[in-house]
């Protein structure tokens, strides 16, 4: 009870400093300023005083990464179904938070072949939407290469979505999960145009932008994301930073990682072994 | 709303989620819109900061057409938003690193600015108003005069000082806003056809040039339906001004373009395709070779030649209503064009305009004739004529 | 200054005033707690209740199974090949679909009210991860369904929950039949499989010691025509479904016993070859798979005939195909091995 009444008091304070204390001029230099700050800005500072209140969860302890094993990718697109299941994306093939890729290089040609579970003919295999198969298309031809490249949001250091967001409606929270507030978002769709992987999508149910949390809500929890979790060859690895035995500690030290699109200075956090040239 | 979303046709390979345009043809008239406003205000601040007397007649029209465009400009971005009703959220929280959340604080500067340089410029006319008109109307006139009835000498040249001042904070502020709608797009890393340090002063000078456009059509209309002589001085000075600023906008539209060629980088074999293929129609004939190569080639021989009298005014006006839909085009190519070349550097989108709906053809064009509609209204209160003060 | 500008002047601070009031109202309360967003959200979008629910979950309910899976191929993390339960059957946990919030934690949960899929179509099912495909790693278990078993669900053969057992092996333990009364209705059967099951003609095979389960199988088979043979389609003919499993158990109690007397070199060369037989028949054609019968101890001239009869108009997806790549002289090595193996 006592404690209710001193976080309102605490909450008064804080709106009377910033009704008052803010108007006379420094918010406009502060204003100023950060916007001319470079991306890295983005990025707000940490949590300045409590943390958010997740039931047994303190996320200035962790340091969330992802990586994805090409080499071992199947293409059975289980995580691509299951991810729609855990977080209710519509079944159609025009919005996923993870996709699998697949890249067949035939003999005689020099560009890989490229195709995803949208494909009509992966679809036309599956027997419909809301169903995710690849199609045996390339049973019968003659193959140099070919391998799957798991995809998803890669939660960048330096995101260029939270940059360009108006709102703060999406953010990068302390433990590195970027997240979108979906009774904030008014739904312009720039962070979708801003994103150069395409992981982000208009969820026209809702009115707002959608995208892969990493199963915010199953981390915090203790569990895996849901594609990783229902991966039955291990290609995806998710884990704590700061833990030195976790999957993911283990998949940095033990490979030599690469990350898509580096030239755009997002940094992302989703670490990749075994993809081409050509994988981007 | 029948259907959730359209699933845009593709080649190549496109990442799944790009199979929905997000910014639809509402994002094109954005644009056009804001560059119409600038456009317009050039003009205005050509006689009120730069003292162009041969521009008088068209000063206050343009100051009126300027604003009722700029009214205009919020409501694509509203229809298009998910949330409408969230729209203000941008300014309450406005998020610094975003060009949108500026937008929004510029654009109401901008308007502001617009309403108090039209107060200034019509308060003469609005005095009198209150003076002489009883009722509702009067009203709101008398209202608009703040209770003050000086017109005095003193007053006047008050007036005079601060419609300079505006006038001088809107030039940067005009440009300064459109070339920020150049930014929002220019500064995305992740679309090579957007991506470009050009983009502001390409938006700008088609800015320009389509408000300059939209003037010379609406005054010489103007002066057909109200029956009065076109001054061919006012015409023959706006089509410089069209001439001259179409240079340059086609010199740095090709500059761009041989910059994002010769540069080369990833995904241009791509882009090469595009260029090639789908862009034969809507930019290399419509928006280069018919909107922007015959007007300007129309323009240079009328003012070599040195024509006159009606051939001119002719020659003018076809050449501006060739400029407005070539600007039109040039904001579709950008913004459709950049949507359709997939992020992946391997496919390419087709965007399929609806014709029904709430983001369709229909409201697009509604859109563009709403400032239209304002303006004829606006005119009835506000009489922007040169001629109209002495008549009276 | 004329009284009409310092009007305006005072206006547009007064608007300015409540507009940035009207701002700092409107602002949520805990925006700016962490950074710029509402920090309320974090833990909103946190408390989302996950659907998968990971094994240990279905543990408490389906022990035995999940022992089945735990011990299988389907588990095996040391590889990192891991199929959990919910891969298969479906996230266990419900959440309702709400359209304004994903923080709705109302919903069905399996088992209360949600029923598990559990996949009919095992092909289908099997397939999005076993189909030779280009692209999959070698180390990936990979099948041509047309030529690995036709039509046939998969799960007719491979128990699901642990593909490399066998469905008979399962079953095997509890077969319904009683040996002594199979013993008394066997005087017919021993005519041509000899006194205790062994047979004297090399045109017919021994019974003694023979996999109970495909005993019966075998009988019931003839029974239904789906295994046809002049003697044995008239002599099951009215045999009933419990006669069967008497006379399977009766047959399967009994001591094989195997010639021993092949030719070295031919042993040996069968003995090479029938690597390829050892996941169903066994290491020495003693099968592990009650479904699939033992071949030590049958003659040589029944396993060459036999094998003649895959190659020609018998049906067994499996066996035709290994048939079709046999000769004649690796048919007789292997023959001579597995009729040179001693039985247990």
């Amino acid at each position: 009870m006592e404690d209710k009444v001193e976080k309102f008091e605490e909450e008064g304070r804080r709106k009377f400093l910033r009704l008052f204390g803010g108007a006379i001029g420094g918010g406009g230099v502060a204003i100023a300023a950060n916007a001319l700050l470079p991306a890295a800005a983005a990025v707000e500072a940490p949590a300045k005083a409590a943390v958010p209140p997740i039931p047994n969860y303190d996320w200035s302890k962790h340091h969330w990464a992802f990586g994805v094993d090409a080499t071992k990718c199947i293409g059975c697109l289980r995580c691509v179904e299951a991810c729609k299941v855990e977080n209710n994306v519509s079944k159609d093939p025009h919005h996923f938070r993870t996709w699998v890729e697949r890249y067949v290089t035939l003999e005689g040609e020099e560009k890989a072949r490229v195709d995803s579970q949208h494909d009509p003919v992966n679809i036309a295999a599956a027997g419909g939407e809301g169903k995710y198969r690849f199609a045996n298309r390339y049973k019968d031809a003659k193959v140099d290469k070919a391998f799957f490249v798991p995809k998803l949001c890669n939660h960048c250091t330096h995101p260029a979505c939270v940059q360009v967001c108006p709102t703060g409606a999406t953010y990068k929270t302390a433990d590195g999960a970027v997240v979108i507030d979906h009774t904030y978002c008014i739904g312009c769709q720039y962070c979708v145009q801003a994103c150069p992987y395409g992981a982000r999508f208009f969820n026209e149910e809702k009115g707002v932008t959608d995208k892969c949390t990493w199963c915010y809500h199953r981390i915090t929890k203790g569990l895996n994301p849901a594609c990783v979790e229902v991966c039955p060859v291990s290609a995806r690895v998710f884990g704590d930073r700061n833990d030195k035995q976790s999957p993911i500690s283990i998949f940095l030290r033990d490979n030599r990682v690469t990350v898509l699109k580096p030239e755009t200075g997002n940094a992302p956090n989703v670490f990749y072994v075994g993809i081409d040239k050509e994988v981007s | 709303m029948d259907t959730l979303f359209h699933a845009a046709p593709f080649t190549g390979y496109v990442y799944p989620n790009e199979t929905v345009i997000p910014w639809t043809v509402l994002i094109v008239i954005y644009p056009y819109l804001t560059g119409l406003v600038a456009g317009a205000f050039t003009m205005s601040s050509l006689y009120q900061v730069f003292g162009m007397q041969r521009f008088k007649p068209v000063a206050h029209f343009a100051m009126l057409t300027s604003l009722c465009c700029m009214l205009i400009v919020p409501l694509p971005l509203l229809l298009h938003l998910g949330h409408p009703e969230r729209a203000l959220n941008p300014m309450i929280t406005p998020h610094t690193t975003s060009a949108f959340a500026v937008f929004g604080y510029a654009a109401a500067f901008y308007v502001i600015l617009l309403l108090l340089e039209n107060w200034f410029v019509f308060r003469p006319h609005i005095v009198k108003q209150a003076q002489q008109r009883t009722g509702l109307l009067g009203l709101v006139y008398r209202v608009l005069t703040l209770g003050s009835y000086d017109v005095s000498e003193k007053a006047m040249s008050y007036d005079k000082k601060w419609i300079f001042a505006l006038a001088v904070i809107g030039i940067p502020g005009a440009h300064g806003l459109h070339g920020y709608v150049g930014f929002v797009f220019g500064s995305l890393k992740s679309r090579e056809w957007w991506s470009s340090d050009l983009m502001p002063p390409i938006f700008l000078f088609s800015a320009i040039i389509s408000g300059v456009s939209l003037l010379i059509v609406l005054y010489i209309v103007s002066c057909k339906l109200r029956k009065v002589p076109i001054d061919l001085e006012c015409v023959k000075g706006m089509a410089y001004t069209l001439w001259g600023f179409m240079l340059f906008a086609l010199m740095l539209e090709a500059v761009e373009f041989a910059s994002l060629m010769y540069r080369g980088r990833e995904g241009i074999e791509m882009i090469l395709e595009y260029v090639r293929g789908p862009l034969v129609i809507p930019f290399w004939t419509v928006q280069l070779a018919i909107c922007s190569l015959i007007p300007v080639l129309l323009l240079s021989f009328m003012i070599g030649t040195g024509t006159k009298g009606n051939a001119l005014i002719a020659g003018v006006l076809f050449s501006a209503l060739l400029v407005l839909v070539g600007v039109l085009m040039m904001r579709w190519n950008v913004v459709i064009g950049g949507q359709e070349i997939s992020k992946t550097g391997k496919g390419l989108l087709t965007y399929q305009m609806p014709w029904v709906e709430q983001e369709s053809g229909l409201t697009a064009a509604i859109l563009l004739m709403a400032p239209l509609v304002l303006l004829t209204v606006a005119v009835r209160f506000f009489p922007p004529w040169d001629d109209a003060k002495a008549a009276h | 200054m004329p009284k009409h500008i310092v009007r305006l002047v005072l206006l547009l601070v007064t608007a300015g005033v409540l507009a940035y009031a009207g701002k700092q109202f409107l602002t949520v309360d805990s925006f700016y707690r962490f950074g710029h967003y509402r920090g309320n959200s974090v833990a909103d979008i946190a408390s989302d209740r996950p659907k998968f629910r990971t094994p240990e979950t279905c543990k408490e309910c389906h022990a035995a199974k999940y022992t089945e899976w735990s011990k299988g191929v389907h588990n095996n993390p040391a590889v990192g090949k891991v199929v959990k339960c919910e891969v298969c059957h479906g996230a266990a946990g419900g959440r309702d679909k709400n359209p304004n919030s994903d923080i709705s934690s109302i919903g069905t949960d399996h088992p209360n009210k949600l029923k598990l899929d559990i996949p009919s179509d095992t092909v289908k099912l099997c397939t999005l991860c076993h189909e030779q495909m280009t692209g999959r790693p070698k180390e990936q278990k990979q099948i041509v369904v047309a030529t690995h078993a036709g039509d046939q669900q998969c799960k007719t053969c491979h128990n699901v929950h642990s593909p490399r057992t066998f469905v008979g092996a399962l079953t095997s333990t509890s077969r319904p039949g009683n040996a002594a009364a199979g013993k008394a209705i066997s005087a017919d059967c021993a005519e041509c499989h000899g006194k205790a099951g062994v047979s004297d003609d090399v045109n017919i095979p021994s019974l003694a010691g023979q996999n109970e389960t495909y005993l019966a199988d075998a009988i019931k088979a003839y029974k239904k025509g789906a295994r046809k043979d002049a003697l044995m389609t008239g002599a099951a003919k009215d045999l009933s479904d419990s006669a069967a499993e008497n006379l399977a158990a009766y047959y399967a109690s009994l001591q094989c016993k195997s010639a021993q007397n092949g030719e070295p070199k031919l042993v040996a060369k069968g003995q090479v070859l029938a690597q390829k037989c050892v996941s169903c028949h066994g290491e020495s054609g003693v099968s592990p798979q009650a479904m699939w019968p033992s071949l030590a101890g049958l003659s040589k001239d029944y396993l060459v005939s036999s094998l003649k009869s895959y190659k020609a108009e018998r049906k067994n997806n499996l066996m035709n195909k290994i048939a079709k790549d046999l000769n004649d002289a690796d048919s007789a090595a292997l023959a001579s091995f597995y009729a040179n193996a001693s039985c247990r």
